[in-house]
Formats: structure tokens, sequence, C-alpha cells
């Protein structure tokens, strides 16, 4: 047999073979029965799309079925360069045919609700049975929060999942006359990407002060200081006297007819261009599936296994998680899908669960060509994870800009190759 | 499903609970949180981080050594080279050096390869023609990997940023003060070619 038809038929384990047969792309109703051992896996980002594949890789006998809406993966790390045009948002899409190769059966549907006790997971008017379940669906956005928000969703930009809105910022911002005021708000903490704001207030500033220099940038955060790389962040901005950060200033109305917010202490900004960062809980099924805790914003889980407190047999990834000492960014999703990855493949092999330990890698570009990092590593202790240093890089470089340009390779290859 | 699937199916082993799979074994879940950067098993992807797959297990180990006391200042690799001797840098090593390595996949400039050919036998005193290094002398191998960790290297060496005060690496940063950058960016090329 040849190499390529055997992979072939790795690709096609389980129910799938059937399908390649029949010469169908695969529907939700094709999977109404399972044969062999399923794992599900809802939501197809840093973490959803790094768990299937490693399911396959570490086990390739159990089927793996990736439920996520979007035909095409796009990268939030990178993102904020489409904002000041130093890359497109081409250069960071990428679709999930790999993951077809390594045997991932990949649906672009939504997951709408979760039967624990059945085990099973509903989309559309079908049910996906599973032995095992993971849930990564990131974040999704608290609208309530900001009066005026809930009715302006589609005038008021976010930015904050890349893609569409990301473009349209862009087009926004390179479309405002000079001497305009961009106004960017951040939500309290937690949410995704601590120093992602700060380094969108970089990328705005640098496009500002090379394209528009009678033009400024408002910062409305809604916490206290900077969240993340708070002093190399500093150092950055003294070289955009166009910024004008505000911290303590939460943003709590949006007016788009008068273009003005308001924040908790009265004060109304004036804008020509919003990008407005709503405040986030975890993603919609986790919250409907009761996988939140009492906050009813965010998922607590096993530090080993990341299986839910909860339920049993779902384990939540990602953004949606909390209690571990990690942040909400694309490096710690990847981890923790190959950790669970191993986690259920070793559970649904009646195996022991080794101890493994995610890490953070983390680059933001100051500018067009020069970058800045912080890196945490991890130990499990007393059966939890337990941060062991943090280290940021002296100061900000072109180097640490090729080195962030080398990660997003790899770690995108490491997801989706 | 048809009987003939089935018993391919069977055959390819694909039913039945998997054995020992390529994420078992010691060291091995450990070194996931390395693909991130490193690629999987070790297979770097990128231009700046070096090939971990095949590597020698003395190097490997010094290397996470120096990058956790500091001698080689990194603050990307400081904290993970932390986490590498929490979990057990010997077990990490072995799994490393037991992954089939493939050359770099980054592509070369083949007018600098030549250039560097050219050049390289200064090299080839300590790391040997083949490049493959000694590991009595503590020579690493640097055949195949990305170029532009090589180049960066000797830059650090250069620059007596790796190592400061390291009486074995003097030779080679005496060395690299007489070379131009240029050529090290075709020296980087020509042994990242190198099989």
């Amino acid at each position: 047999m040849t190499v390529s038809t055997r992979r072939a038929f790795l690709q096609t384990s389980g129910t799938g073979l059937a399908l390649l047969a029949a010469g169908c792309a695969p529907k939700v109703s094709d999977f109404a029965q399972k044969t062999g051992r399923r794992v599900v896996v809802i939501g197809g980002g840093w973490g959803g799309a790094t768990a299937a594949k490693y399911v396959r890789l570490a086990d390739p006998s159990i089927e793996v079925v990736l439920l996520e809406p979007n035909k095409e993966f796009v990268s939030c790390p990178f993102s904020n360069l489409v904002l000041s045009g130093v890359r497109t948002i081409e250069s960071m899409t990428f679709d999930y045919s790999r993951l077809r190769d390594h045997g991932v059966r990949v649906l672009h549907e939504m997951a709408t609700a979760i039967e624990p006790e059945a085990r099973r997971v509903k989309v559309g008017d079908g049910y996906l049975p599973y032995d095992r379940l993971i849930v990564s669906p990131g974040v999704e956005f608290q609208w309530e929060q900001v009066e005026g928000l809930a009715a302006a969703q589609d005038r008021v930009l976010h930015a904050w999942k890349a893609g569409p809105q990301t473009v349209e910022l862009a087009r926004q911002l390179q479309s405002m006359a000079d001497g305009g005021v961009f106004v960017l708000t951040i939500p309290p903490a937690a949410y995704r990407c601590p120093p992602g704001p700060y380094e969108r207030t970089c990328q705005v500033a640098w496009y500002l002060k090379t394209r528009k220099p009678k033009s400024k940038l408002i910062v409305l955060d809604a916490n206290p200081n900077l969240v993340s790389k708070a002093a190399l962040f500093r150092a950055a901005w003294a070289n955009y006297p166009n910024i004008e950060y505000r911290a303590s200033n939460k943003v709590v109305k949006v007016d788009p007819g008068a273009r003005e917010v308001t924040t908790e202490l009265g004060d109304k900004v004036k804008y020509d261009v919003l990008n407005l960062i709503p405040p986030q809980r975890a993603g919609t099924i986790a919250v409907q599936a009761d996988l939140v805790g009492a906050d009813k914003r965010w998922c607590e889980v096993n530090h080993l296994t990341y299986e839910s407190v909860k339920y049993k047999n779902i384990h939540v990834i990602g953004d949606s998680t909390i209690g571990l000492p990690v942040p909400k960014s694309g490096n710690v999703a990847n981890a923790m899908g190959k950790i669970c990855a191993v986690a259920v493949v070793n559970l649904l092999n009646d195996k022991p669960v080794p101890p493994m330990a995610p890490g953070n890698t983390c680059y933001s570009w100051v500018s067009d060509r020069e970058a800045i990092a912080v890196v945490n590593s991890y130990k499990i202790e007393g059966g939890k994870v337990v941060q062991i240093e943090q280290k940021l890089t002296p100061g900000q470089s072109e180097m640490w800009a090729q080195n962030a340009v080398g990660w997003a390779n790899s770690i995108w290859h490491d997801m989706l190759g | 499903m048809p009987i003939i699937l089935i018993s391919l199916l069977l055959a390819l082993g694909l039913t039945g609970p998997a054995a020992a799979g390529p994420l078992d074994g010691p060291g091995a879940p450990q070194a996931l949180v390395c693909s991130a950067c490193h690629g999987f098993a070790g297979q770097s992807q990128s231009n700046t981080m070096p090939i971990l797959a095949g590597m020698a297990p003395w190097y490997f180990k010094k290397s996470i050594q120096d990058y956790a006391a500091g001698k080689r200042t990194s603050p990307e690799m400081e904290p993970y080279a932390k986490q590498v001797l929490q979990f057990g840098v010997d077990d990490m090593a072995a799994y490393f050096a037991g992954q089939k390595r493939t050359a770099s996949p980054v592509k070369l400039d083949s007018a600098a390869v030549e250039r560097g050919r050219a050049a390289a036998v200064q090299c080839t005193l300590c790391h040997g023609v083949s490049g493959k290094g000694d590991p009595a002398k503590g020579v690493p191998d640097l055949t195949g990997q990305p170029p532009g960790y090589l180049r960066h290297q000797m830059l650090l060496f250069k620059a007596d940023r790796r190592s400061p005060g390291d009486a074995q690496l003097k030779v080679i940063k005496a060395l690299m003060l007489t070379i131009p950058d240029e050529q090290l960016a075709d020296l980087a090329q020509y042994w990242s070619s190198v099989r």
C-alpha cells in the first residue's frame, strides 16, 4: 500500500470512511451515530484547532469532529498590524484543509446546546454523540454593559475578533481626515489578550504620526493602569505624542448618532472614528451549557486535564477559562489545546494523565518594525498550575519583531499545519 | 461499512486503542509546550528558532542550563529553560534526540550558499568538514539549522553576548571578530544547506 493511500485512510477513519465512499461533504446527520470512540471539539480557534489536531496525532484511532462556523481562521495576534497597513489580513488567514489531512472531520456548523447526561452536542436539528467534548469557544461580548451598544453592534466596531471588522476599522482609519480624533476604549480585565489594546494604541498612533500628523488618539482605559507590559508600552509611547491616555475611564455609553462616548465619571468624548472593545465573558455555548462559574463569565477547570469542574467528560480550554495564573492569549490556548488533547486521549485509553504545564510567549508590535515581549513559564504544584517566572524584553527592538514573525509562523503551523 | 474496508482498517490498526503513540513516553508530553515555537517534535518551521529534532542530548542539556542560568541571555528562553529543568531536562533531551531531523524549510539563497561554502573552511577546524561538530570538545552540530538562527548566534558570539567570560568560547569569539557581518550571513546560509 502506498503512503498516499494510507494517508487517505487515516483521513477517513470511523464514520468518515463511508462518506468518502459516497463522495459527499460531511454533514451533521452523517455523525448522528457513533461507531468508535469520538471526541467533539467546539470552536476552531487557537485552542480548538490545536486540540483537534493533537488528539489525532496522539491516537489516530479516535474520531475527531471539529465544529467551527467560519470557513477560514483569521489570527488575532498580528491583526493590529492590519490597522497600520504593515500587514494584510490575507497574510494571517488560513483554511482548515491541513486539519482534514490529519483526519479531523471539520464541520462548518455552530453548536447550539450541550447535553452532558446524554453526552451529545446539538447542532441545528441534529445531534453529535461524543465520548469526550472539548469546548473552546473563545470570548463573547457583554453588549449590555455599555448603554446603546446592543442596538449599534453593526456600526460600533470592536475588531477584537480578527476578520471583516479589522479590515473595516483599517478602512475607517485611512478615511479619517487629518486632524480627526480616533477613540479607543479598553474594557475592564479580564478580557482576551491583555496587551492587545496597548499594541493597538501603538499601531494606530504610528499610523497617525506618519500619515495624519494633525490627528490624535484618545485611549479610554477602564483599568487603573496598563494591564500588561506597562513600562515597555509607556517607553514606546514616548515616541507618540499624539496619544492621550486616560486611565480609570470606563466607557458606559455610546451614541453613534452624536459620535460620542460617555465615561463612568460622566465625561463625554467626541470621536471621528471609534473602536470600542466591549467587556467580555466566555463564548455563548459555555454560558448556555452552564459551564461558567458563579460570576456567569468564565469556566473553572481541572489544571491537569482541563475537564470542567461542573460536568464530567466536558473539557474547556482557551480564553473561556479562569483560575489558572495565565493570560488569555493565543499561545496559552495553543498550549492548553495540546495538553488537553493528551489528557483526553489518555483518559479514553484508561491511562494516567502525565503532568504538563502551559507556557506563554507574547510579542507586541510597538511600531512598524519593532516589538517587545513577555514570556511566562509554569509548573504543576499540588495539582495546580503555578507560575515559575515572568520575563520581559529589556526594551524594544527589531530583533524581537523578527522573533515575533518566527513565533507566528511556527505557532500557526502548530495549530493548522 | 463494506467488509473489505473494515478489514483494511483492522489491518492498519485503526480500530482499537493505540499502543504507545507518538506523544507517549518520558519527556514527550512535556515537550509539547515547545512546539509552539520549535515545531511538532522539534522540527522548527521558522527562520529564528532552532530545530531540536535530532539534537545531541548533551547540547540540548547544556543549552537549557545556560539559558536558565542567564549565560545565554534570552527573555524568551530563560523562563522556558526553567520549565524544562522543572519537568526533567534529561527526558526531554532524550525525546528530542530521538526525533528524526529534516532540514529547515526556510528557503535558501543559492548564491549566498556558494559564497558561504567558499568561506566555510574557517569553521571546519572545530566543527569538522561535515559541520557535525565534536561532542568530546563540546562543539555542536551546525547542519540543517535555520539560517536566521545560525546568523544570530554568530552575531551574539561576535558581540560577546553569549556566555560572556566562558573560556571555551574565547577562540570562536576571536574568530567571529575577524569575519564581516555579511559573510556571517553567507556562512549561516551554507551550514543551513549542509545535510
